[in-house]
């Protein structure tokens, strides 16, 4: 068989969730089988993903690649259909790579261990297939397939309040998939073609009122994935109960599927109602920056505080795919990849100190620097990473936000202006409250009371291997971001143009949005030559 | 030429030498930290070999651009998305070269004397690998040729300053001072970030030169108003302002003090702080053509230069007092850049940087005899009332020392003179009134530090004097025990007689002068401390010829002879009369009250307690923030938790807890039980109502 052809995203897809069947049948003693296993599956799983990537992907091409297209119900021209462009590759590739980082995280789970790494691969699988899938009605299943895990693994591994954070986990996002069914048979059935296919979905014309209807629905359920202030109450539990592996592809992966979903469908599908939402969208972007990044400054509890900052850091995501620019939007997806890879290596730093300290809360420690040097040194250098350092990949991210807002030609100046404004103060509060975090935990005299009642022993080099993976693209895509932005350019360029095309086509010239005093960029008289 | 080209294509290598020496060493510690922690003479040898070739580089570069070889830009497309590109590389100009020298020169004896000062430490390597960082990312900042990569580096340099503040993170007041520098940074760089991205919406570049012609025709053909791209440009300045220390965002430098004093000299006098002038220097074509801009500049410099001198006069900490004279010498640059007077600006930036440098390294030489005999406190090792004729045990030091103490002073021929009084002679041009100011802060400067001098290295050794020792302590218990409350106070006090009482044993009882190590850099930085101003003399001026704005040009120089004889003799003798005149007045009054003692300094001081206590309080400025800034950015970080947790997630859960009870509710509805029905809406809105109340 030829390489090209060879179905690369279905295998991968199914390879973990396959391999996890026959999880209950491997002789294993002391766990250590088990969790080898769990990884070489990964492994194998990225390594494909990898392979599939550097083979059957062009970087010049802007539609869908790797695609698979099998029939499955006819009469509803349902089928299963996979294919990755410039949007779902580089989530592709991150979910694989995360997701093999986080088992190997897992080392130290030693409770139903086989339940465990049954479900990390099942999520594994879920999340790859959110990512790929190219059917509305696959999306919606796969959707959901990756939040029966996820339930699990929370009520299960997680801490003391682990069935309310599970509880509420479920509700709200389950609650908010149901938008996404409604609105999915709703646009299936628009018109005269009945179809679940996305790209016909997106071809199809639909009435501006029912792109309203439709761009609310979806944007209640993705609200809470990313999430969108107020419908993110549920990630500080979810967050807070969470064991550091899971936790690492809460905040790596599955905050993303929203970001994904909003650019898939609210701004791929819905020009025209994306032209009326953007603004509020904006606003709310401003909000999530402001008051995530307050919040997470008042948080006596390490993973709650890590968790707001993620809800601080989505702000910039949201900002970006409303600037109507492909600098803007490219910085969304720049935003994702890159809070996916200082996610999950903070989470996973807080996970590293709490396995030392047994205790989230910061009063509880200080100067335990003295003691975990290297700890000390990878939450520093992450922190940076986390507060846009430059150099790191966060800085990029948000540069190319902030520019592509900046300079947008769809806003107003007197809203843009407060809007960066605004934006800008974020850049003010991410070092205070990450800075005043790193000077409770590491600074500071040594806390008697910890030194004594527990073992503060240094990172172990399989904790240094996880976050050196995690930094090396983090440092590598800020350094030269053309490696990452490269993969999307074309598709981005593209959404964007289909955006502005369709949703400023009835219109010669370009109104500005917010019902603000239009001031556009000065025209200058003089020609640079 | 030939030989010249591939100096300039491989003049990226100035900045990476040093970043790879701190990536090799950091990569080093965290992988094998025992290891590496042993290698220390290597691991130095090795940093300290990459800075010298960076500086043999950085001197090649130079004198290439004296000879007049031209502009030199590489660059390359860093990001892009669809036709917009943001390009990164370097460039090599006259300015650029300037700080090159003068970063790898200072950075370079400051990593010898390192070896020295740090000999002890356990910490030895990282600090290594730390100053060689820091060296990087400033040297990357001054051949960035464009504002976006300035802020890159810009960013990295804070993050340096913020690692090595924080050097000795066991210590509360170290931990303390890295993170207010960083944020009171950021608090810049926040402006500095919205500036950057308005201009670039204006004038749709980040290249400096261009940025300012369009602004320019902007503002000209009315398609941009003048107020707004001022405010533009204030929003610029900030940045300069958090870096260059400026009165209102000056607070985080006398505290970055609380790092090893290498680092001090090296952020005071080459890298950070510099950073904020270079900045003005490259950002000139936008800022000239704006009065308001320029009159705004020179009046914040103005101020601070006078601020920090009248703050330095009453520290006893060797350290804060140099650095409150940083803070005003730094405020005499932004005047110049303000009254429009670039040379004089950047000349005083270079003769500061060397003269500021050996004056920190010097108090490092003190502070390092003194542990030897008060210990490793910086409580008493810093304090000037312990010290006193160490000119005795230290000779090179104190020697050094006053040369650093005439050359600020502005005493004839030392380097300060020519800088400073070039300065206030342009400024007089301009405004009076500033000059004036400039001119009584030149007085206040001549005093402190000679008191500063006087106290240290003449008269008797107090270091023994067990009563002040005490006293000291005492001071500090006093002031912390004012911000812990009377209760946190007794258990501190017992302790305090109990170390008194067995921590002299192994002591030496006099200081001794420093290892070779570090008198060298000493020496070889009274050297420009002494000469570099002749290169600036108004009679012949090379430095302005080299160094000038963009938009002027200059005229050819004449040979000396005619140069003498076509000066305006008068008019410097007048000017520079002046400022030596005031300067001696201020070392008289020093002499007085601090080597004759024939004024109580003490008595004076209580005849105008209001200002002494303003002055000792550093303008209370640090109280001002802390009521209003920390503790307000704390209450609403607190409310909106409180919100986020009683409101926000109270409405979620009340929703949950609604429905739950309807379904419920409805089975009984079903039965006919209305009566229950309206239960549930009463105790629904009472939930409510109890929900609001409590938050």
């Amino acid at each position: 068989m030829e390489l090209a052809q060879f179905p690369w995203l279905t295998v991968t897809i199914f390879l973990p969730i396959t391999a996890a069947l026959f999880i209950p049948f491997i002789p294993d003693k002391d766990g250590k089988t088990l969790r080898w296993y769990a990884l070489i599956v990964g492994l194998i799983d990225f390594v494909l993903l990898v392979a599939a990537f550097y083979l059957g992907y062009d970087f010049n091409d802007s539609g869908l690649q790797l695609v698979e297209s099998y029939t499955w119900v006819p009469q509803l021209d349902l089928k299963w259909s996979v294919g990755a462009d410039g949007l779902s590759m580089p989530l592709i590739l991150l979910t694989g790579f995360i997701s093999t980082l986080a088992i190997l995280a897992s080392w130290p789970v030693t409770l139903k261990p086989r339940l465990f790494y049954f479900l990390i691969l099942a999520m594994y699988s879920g999340q790859l297939g959110v990512f790929a899938v190219q059917d509305m009605l696959l999306f919606f299943f796969m959707w959901e397939l990756e939040l029966i895990p996820v339930y699990l693994l929370l009520s299960i591994w997680g801490g003391k309040k682990r069935l309310y954070a599970a509880t509420k986990f479920i509700l709200y996002t389950a609650g908010g998939s149901l938008f996404i069914l409604v609105a999915a048979l709703a646009m299936a059935f628009y018109g005269d073609v009945v179809s679940f296919d996305m790209s016909t979905l997106a071809a199809k014309d639909y009435t501006v009122k029912f792109q309203l209807f439709m761009y609310a629905a979806f944007l209640v359920a993705y609200a809470v994935k990313l999430p969108i202030f107020p419908l993110h109450t549920w990630l500080p539990d979810a967050h807070g109960e969470a064991t550091a592996p899971v936790h690492m592809l809460l905040a790596g992966i599955l905050l993303k599927m929203g970001g994904y979903a909003i650019i898939r469908m609210n701004l791929g599908m819905l020009p025209d109602a994306h032209a009326v939402f953007a603004p509020i969208l904006v606003i709310f972007g401003i909000i999530n920056i402001i008051y995530a990044a307050l919040t997470s400054f008042a948080q006596r509890n390490l993973k709650r505080k890590i968790a707001y900052s993620s809800i601080s850091h989505m702000g910039f995501v949201i900002i970006g795919i409303a600037s109507f620019t492909n600098l803007g939007l490219s910085g969304a997806v720049l935003q994702m990849v890159s809070h996916g890879l200082i996610g999950a290596s903070l989470f996973f730093l807080v996970g590293a100190t709490y396995d030392r300290t047994h205790t989230l809360v910061l009063n509880e420690m200080g100067g335990v620097g003295k003691k975990m040097p290297k700890i000390f040194a990878m939450f520093t250098t992450c922190s940076m990473a986390s507060l846009a350092l430059p150099g790191m990949s966060g800085f990029v991210a948000e540069l190319m936000v902030f520019v592509g807002f900046a300079t947008s030609d769809a806003y107003s100046f007197t809203f843009k202006l407060i809007a960066v404004m605004l934006m800008a103060v974020g850049v003010i509060l991410t070092p205070i409250y990450l800075l005043t975090m790193l000077r409770e935990i590491f600074y500071g005299p040594e806390n008697q009371e910890l030194i004594e009642h527990e073992a503060l022993i240094d990172a172990e080099p399989r904790e240094v291997f996880i976050i050196a993976c995690l930094l090396i693209p983090i440092i590598g895509f800020g350094l030269y971001p053309k490696m990452l932005t490269q993969i999307y350019d074309t598709t981005t360029i593209s959404l964007t143009d289909n955006l502005r095309s369709r949703a400023f086509a009835s219109t010669e010239e370009l109104q500005p949005l917010a019902f603000l005093p239009h001031l556009q960029a000065p025209e200058l008289p003089i020609t640079a030559d | 030429m030939e030989l010249i080209e591939p100096i300039y294509q491989y003049a990226w290598l100035v900045p990476v030498l040093p970043l790879v020496g701190a990536a090799i060493v950091g990569t080093g510690l965290i992988s094998y930290s025992q290891t590496t922690s042993t290698l220390r003479r290597p691991s130095a040898v090795f940093i300290v070999s990459l800075t010298g070739a960076a500086m043999v580089l950085s001197f090649l570069l130079f004198f290439s651009q004296v000879q007049g070889h031209e502009v030199y830009t590489r660059t390359f497309e860093w990001a892009s998305a669809g036709d917009f590109k943001l390009t990164m590389g370097y460039t090599i100009d006259h300015l650029a070269a300037l700080m090159l020298v003068i970063v790898t020169t200072v950075a370079f004896l400051v990593m010898v004397y390192t070896d020295g000062y740090m000999a002890h430490d356990p910490g030895y390597v990282r600090f290594y690998a730390y100053l060689s960082l820091f060296s990087s990312s400033m040297l990357g900042l001054v051949i960035s040729p464009n504002l976006l990569q300035i802020y890159v580096f810009w960013e990295l340099v804070g993050m340096c300053s913020y690692l090595l503040i924080g050097f000795w993170y066991g210590r509360d007041g170290a931990a303390d001072a890295c993170q207010k520098a960083f944020i009171t940074n950021r608090v810049g760089d926040f402006g500095l970030l919205l500036g950057m991205l308005a201009l670039f919406w204006a004038t749709g570049s980040f290249e400096f030169d261009v940025m300012g012609e369009r602004l320019t025709a902007l503002v000209e053909n009315g398609s941009l108003t003048a107020g707004v791209a001022t405010i533009f440009a204030v929003l610029i300045f900030l940045g300069p302002m958090a870096k260059s220390a400026q009165f209102p965002l000056h607070v985080w430098l006398p505290d970055a003090m609380e790092g090893p004093t290498p680092i001090s000299a090296l952020i005071h006098a080459a890298t950070m702080v510099a950073a904020g002038i270079f900045l003005v220097a490259r950002m000139f074509p936008v800022f000239e053509d704006l009065p308001t801009v320029m009159t705004a500049i020179a009046w914040v410099g103005c101020f601070t230069a006078f601020m920090g001198a009248s703050i330095a006069i009453t520290q006893n900490d060797i350290k804060k007092g140099l650095a409150y004279s940083t803070m005003s010498q730094l405020g005499y640059m932004m005047l110049a850049m303000g009254v429009g007077a670039y040379g004089a600006g950047l000349f005083h930036l270079m003769t500061h940087a060397y003269f500021k440098a050996m004056l920190f390294l010097c108090s490092g030489s003190v502070i390092h005899g003194m542990e030897e005999v008060v210990g490793h406190d910086p409580l008493l090792a810093q304090d000037m009332r312990l010290m006193g004729g160490l000119r005795k045990y230290m000779p090179i030091t104190s020697a050094t020392f006053l040369v650093g103490t005439l050359a600020i002073c502005g005493i004839p021929p030392f380097a300060g003179f020519w800088s400073k009084d070039e300065i206030l002679g342009s400024t007089f041009a301009v405004s009076p009134v500033l000059w004036a100011i400039g001119w009584l802060t030149a007085g206040i400067t001549a005093f402190y530090m000679f008191r500063m001098y006087f106290s240290t290295f003449e008269g008797e050794f107090r270091g023994t004097n067990k009563e002040i020792q005490t006293q000291l302590k005492r001071e500090q218990l006093m002031a912390m025990g004012a911000s812990l409350g009377p209760g946190a106070m007794n258990p501190q006090e017992l302790t305090l007689d109990a170390e008194a009482e067995h921590g002299e044993d192994h002591h030496a009882a006099t200081p001794h002068e420093s290892p070779i190590s570090m008198t060298l850099p000493l020496v070889a930085l009274a050297v420009p401390s002494v000469l570099i101003g002749l290169v600036g003399t108004p009679f012949v001026n090379y430095f302005e010829a080299f160094i000038h704005p963009p938009s002027e040009e200059v005229e050819a120089l004449l040979p000396w002879s005619e140069a003498f004889a076509e000066f305006e003799w008068s008019e410097f003798i007048l000017m520079a009369g002046s400022s030596v005149g005031i300067g001696l007045i201020g070392i008289s009054l020093a002499i007085l009250m601090y080597a004759q003692k024939k004024i109580d300094p003490a008595a004076i001081a209580n005849q105008i307690k209001p200002l002494y206590q303003l002055s000792k309080n550093k303008w209370y400025i640090d109280e001002i923030y802390d009521a209003v800034f920390v503790k307000g950015c704390r209450g609403l970080a607190k409310q909106t938790l409180t919100m986020d947790v009683r409101i926000v997630d109270g409405i979620v859960n009340l929703a949950g807890f609604v429905t739950l009870v309807t379904g419920e509710g409805l089975k009984y509805l079903e039965n006919g039980r209305a009566q229950f029905y309206a239960l549930i809406v009463f105790g629904a809105v009472l939930g409510l109502v109890l929900v609001s109340g409590i938050t």
